[in-house]
């Protein structure tokens, strides 16, 4: 598939892409898919109390739309230190890296005499291109739809063929205001229903769903190495004691402090609601780990004065 | 979200108030260009709030800062769970200083943030051979229009419960935590033989139990009292074999330090409300598809 015409490419580095960055004006949908979403005939994807609370909001469903990109990806190939910010010119943009070292002078060939933590760019890079070309797409058929925005957005990735492979997945129910003006782009985002309609009669609009990923690369030094294996140069005699693990937790935090900070430069000083963090980890051997933190949201926006509810009354309910 | 635009909630509002209808030509208007500049410049606040809690904040006259975390590891030096019985006093320290060091990141990003307090921690914790892992995230709150609020608590209750606690005339104060890991001793070849093929207690797995139970509520309570806290509630329990081996018995305690603020408490009187919707009888359709078949 082409990119549409007006779309950043992700293909070059741009790892921050959001629905404000695009506008479509042509694009890459499959004819078929043109057709379908053209046609007359509505689906929706909401439960049925979604559905009515939807509706009584004053959205109507438009058809089901979704995105789809299935991608390689080459973590661990050449360009593995290309873009690490320690021997790249990263550091000097503000990527994240720190280094350690070893404190016991030359001990032996195999101790480990200094350590890093890296952010690494091509793993953010790589998944917020994939999202980024899923969520395109499901725009896309959204605006195809004749759609304002897209509601009870669900999102997930899976790895293909061993792992090297990655199929990002994007899905949702457009929905259509009759008689209003159409916004710059789509709306869209996790809530439906109840939800989405308490969302509005509290003054916020929906502005779009936002993800980002972070992640950072440890590799340990000897303290590191000893502290995870729990002693001292492999000797059973000589152990660490009960202390802090410092390079990991920096590891940790940067990883946290990255997917804020990614979230974060696509809120453009809108509010982000909802929001979900998954952390994983890979120990690839004592004392090495990749850190990552998906984390993502709501991005929403003020539209009317700030109209506080009042102070809920308690309530037992009786039967 | 702070500004001018903002009011705390009125004095004396009705509790039944509701909001007017939704305005979706206003709401869709600020997604179009002219709309799209008037977003507010600078740094977004993010939150792990449902909408539901923003808006009970809200009513209160609190609102979410930023996302913050906590995260700690420490080690476990080697040979810790080896030749010997009883408690692990170097596993259960490791507990305490990564959920001390976790909390005060916390707090450090909180206060950053311009936050008085978290709600709603979420606590992750793994005990490995070799280190303990505390991991915190939550929300960053502070009161409408308060710019230098100080650092006030950190709690695992969600914004409902908070709403709930401060409206009881209590406040939390931080995060109360315990945690033991006992060795039971193997039972001797001659009690083994003697117990085999019986229902029966194994005393040395039920008072091993007991042993972390103890110390962990312990020192549960007495981080509390460090705190000083009054109180703990929301209190959860972790307890059971550790998974290195069937003999170790870990018991890990948690909960939100609570104090009152003036001194006496304020009873919550809730309404008692009946539902007028009636269930409807349902019948299954699969029975009439069965009919006759058995």
């Amino acid at each position: 598939m082409e990119h549409p015409v007006g779309a950043p490419d992700p293909g070059e580095g741009d790892s921050q892409l959001t629905a404000a960055d695009w506008t479509p004006t042509e694009g890459d949908l499959p004819e078929a898919a043109g057709r379908r979403l053209s046609d007359t005939a509505w689906s929706s994807g909401l439960s049925v109390p979604d559905f009515a609370a939807t509706i009584a909001v004053g959205l109507e469903p438009a058809s089901v739309v979704q995105g789809y990109a299935v991608l390689q990806w080459s973590w661990y190939a050449g360009a593995r230190y290309r873009s690490t910010p320690l021997w790249g010119s990263g550091r000097s943009s503000g990527q994240y890296a720190e280094q350690w070292q070893c404190p016991h002078g030359f001990v032996g060939a195999e101790h480990r005499t200094w350590g890093y933590n890296a952010e690494v760019p091509w793993v953010q890079d790589s998944w917020a291109q994939g999202w980024g070309l899923a969520y395109k797409r499901m725009v896309e058929e959204a605006v195809a739809a004749g759609a304002h925005g897209v509601v009870g957005v669900v999102d997930d990735m899976q790895y293909l063929a061993g792992g090297y492979t990655a199929e990002f997945r994007i899905s949702g129910t457009a929905v259509r205001v009759p008689g209003v003006r159409f916004p710059r782009q789509p709306f869209t985002t996790y809530l439906a229903g109840q939800r989405l309609a308490k969302l509005l009669e509290a003054g916020y609009a929906p502005v779009s769903v936002v993800a980002g990923l972070s992640a950072v690369q440890m590799f340990g030094y000897c303290i590191t190495q000893y502290q995870l294996s729990g002693t001292v140069a492999g000797s059973t005699w000589a152990s660490t004691g009960v202390e802090s693990v410092h390079q990991v937790n920096r590891a940790q935090r940067a990883a946290r402090h990255l997917a804020r900070q990614r979230i974060s430069e696509q809120l453009a000083g809108d509010a982000l609601h909802g929001a979900v963090l998954d952390q994983f980890e890979h120990e690839a051997g004592e004392g090495d780990m990749t850190v990552q933190c998906l984390l993502k949201g709501n991005r929403v926006r003020r539209f009317k004065p700030f109209d506080p509810v009042g102070v809920p009354e308690p309530v037992v309910r009786l039967g | 979200m702070t500004g001018p635009e903002h009011r705390l909630p009125a004095e004396g509002m009705p509790a039944d108030h509701t909001p007017g209808p939704v305005d979706l030509a206003a709401a869709l208007a600020v997604l179009t260009d002219g709309g799209a500049t008037a977003a507010a410049s600078g740094r977004g606040t993010t939150s792990d709030l449902s909408i539901d809690e923003v808006l009970l904040l809200h009513s209160i006259g609190w609102e979410p800062v930023d996302l913050v975390f906590g995260v700690s590891w420490w080690s476990i030096p080697w040979g810790a769970w080896q030749w010997q019985t009883g408690e692990i006093a170097d596993a259960s320290a490791a507990f305490a200083g990564a959920v001390r060091e976790a909390s005060d990141l916390m707090r450090e990003e909180c206060a950053r943030a311009g936050g008085s307090g978290v709600v709603g921690v979420d606590i992750g914790l793994r005990v490995a051979s070799h280190h303990v892992d505390v991991t915190l995230t939550g929300t960053a709150v502070r009161r409408i229009g308060d710019s230098k609020p100080g650092f006030d608590f950190i709690s695992d209750l969600s914004a409902r419960d908070f709403a709930l606690l401060t409206r009881a005339g209590w406040w939390p104060v931080g995060l109360a935590a315990g945690a033991s890991f006992v060795i039971a001793p193997r039972r001797t070849a001659k009690q083994w033989a003697s117990q085999q093929g019986q229902n029966m207690e194994l005393p040395n797995l039920t008072n091993a139990l007991y042993l972390a139970r103890e110390n962990a509520m312990e020192a549960m309570q007495r981080s509390g009292l460090d705190m000083a806290a009054e109180g703990i509630v929301n209190v959860k329990l972790r307890e059971g074999p550790l998974g290195h081996s069937a003999r170790i018995m870990q018991f890990v305690a948690f909960g939100t330090g609570v104090r009152l603020q003036e001194g006496t408490h304020r009873p919550v009187r809730p309404d008692m409300v009946v539902s007028l919707d009636e269930r409807v009888r349902e019948f299954d359709v699969r029975k009439l598809r069965n009919t006759g078949r058995r």
